[in-house]
């Protein structure tokens, strides 16, 4: 594949790589606290059930994080397309199970 | 689709095939069916608009977080369910932070295949205000439990 690009001599691939690196570990704040009610003694199904919904959550964050920072290796990038809105409406999916979470 | 080299960089040119974009929710959802109007950027601003919307989205992130910490964390207040509330205003802010990435990302790659300026936005002056209102009531909500 010899297709003419532009050489990555400010390493935006990288950067991006890094950047989609440190997202996935916020998101794992967000995940470990959204799930943290559950571990409360006195816990019941309520709690089980958002702790469950908040690691799907966090694991899809993970998961796309990792998929799209492995896809920026090739040579020239693609930038990203669907991997982005899908990104931002599980985080608000994130923070209307967190609202959840503090109201129940 | 024709490629062509310029001050170089390469761009690749689509033909304009409709000029009247779905501006908001579709353009986001799925940028590939809205017609692809204007030229491919050199994928190195592509990728700079990518890295602002994951810094964003860790801004919102950081506020569900804190969200979920002042509800987790606080001990109860003194007034009826002010925790709860900070809370909730922590994690609204943290939603919306997260949509209005993913509306201003788009914007600013449709700006940029379009060769137009790109998108100015009050969002971050309205952030910081409020945030900077927000410390400013903890700090009088200490002073005023420090004195009594």
């Amino acid at each position: 594949m010899s297709v003419e690009w532009t050489p990555d001599h400010g390493a935006a691939a990288e950067r991006t790589r890094f950047a989609w690196r440190r997202t996935a570990l916020s998101a794992a704040v967000v995940g470990l606290l959204a799930a943290r009610p559950a571990f409360h003694p006195d816990a019941g199904v309520v709690q089980w059930i958002t702790a469950a919904l908040s690691s799907l959550g966090w694991s899809f964050l993970v998961a796309i994080a990792y998929r799209r920072a492995r896809a920026l290796r090739q040579h020239p990038p693609h930038p990203g397309r669907r991997t982005i809105p899908a990104y931002a409406l599980i985080t608000v999916a994130l923070a209307v199970l967190a609202s959840l979470v503090v109201m129940l | 689709m024709t490629k062509s080299a310029c001050c170089g960089c390469t761009y690749s040119t689509k033909k304009v095939n409709n000029s009247h974009v779905l501006a908001g929710l579709r353009q986001w959802i799925d940028p590939e069916k809205t017609p692809t109007v204007g030229r491919t950027p050199d994928y190195r601003f592509s990728l700079a608009n990518e890295r602002t919307f994951l810094a964003w989205i860790r801004t919102g992130l950081a506020l569900i977080a804190g969200g979920l910490g002042v509800a987790q964390f606080l001990p109860p207040l003194p007034i009826a369910h002010l925790r709860e509330i900070m809370a909730i205003v922590l994690l609204v802010l943290g939603g919306l932070v997260a949509l209005r990435a993913v509306d201003h990302w788009a914007r600013t790659e449709r700006a940029m295949r379009l060769g137009q300026e790109l998108p100015g936005s009050k969002f971050p002056a309205v952030l910081a205000v409020t945030v900077a209102l927000g410390a400013v009531a903890m700090i009088v909500a200490v002073v005023v439990q420090a004195v009594e």
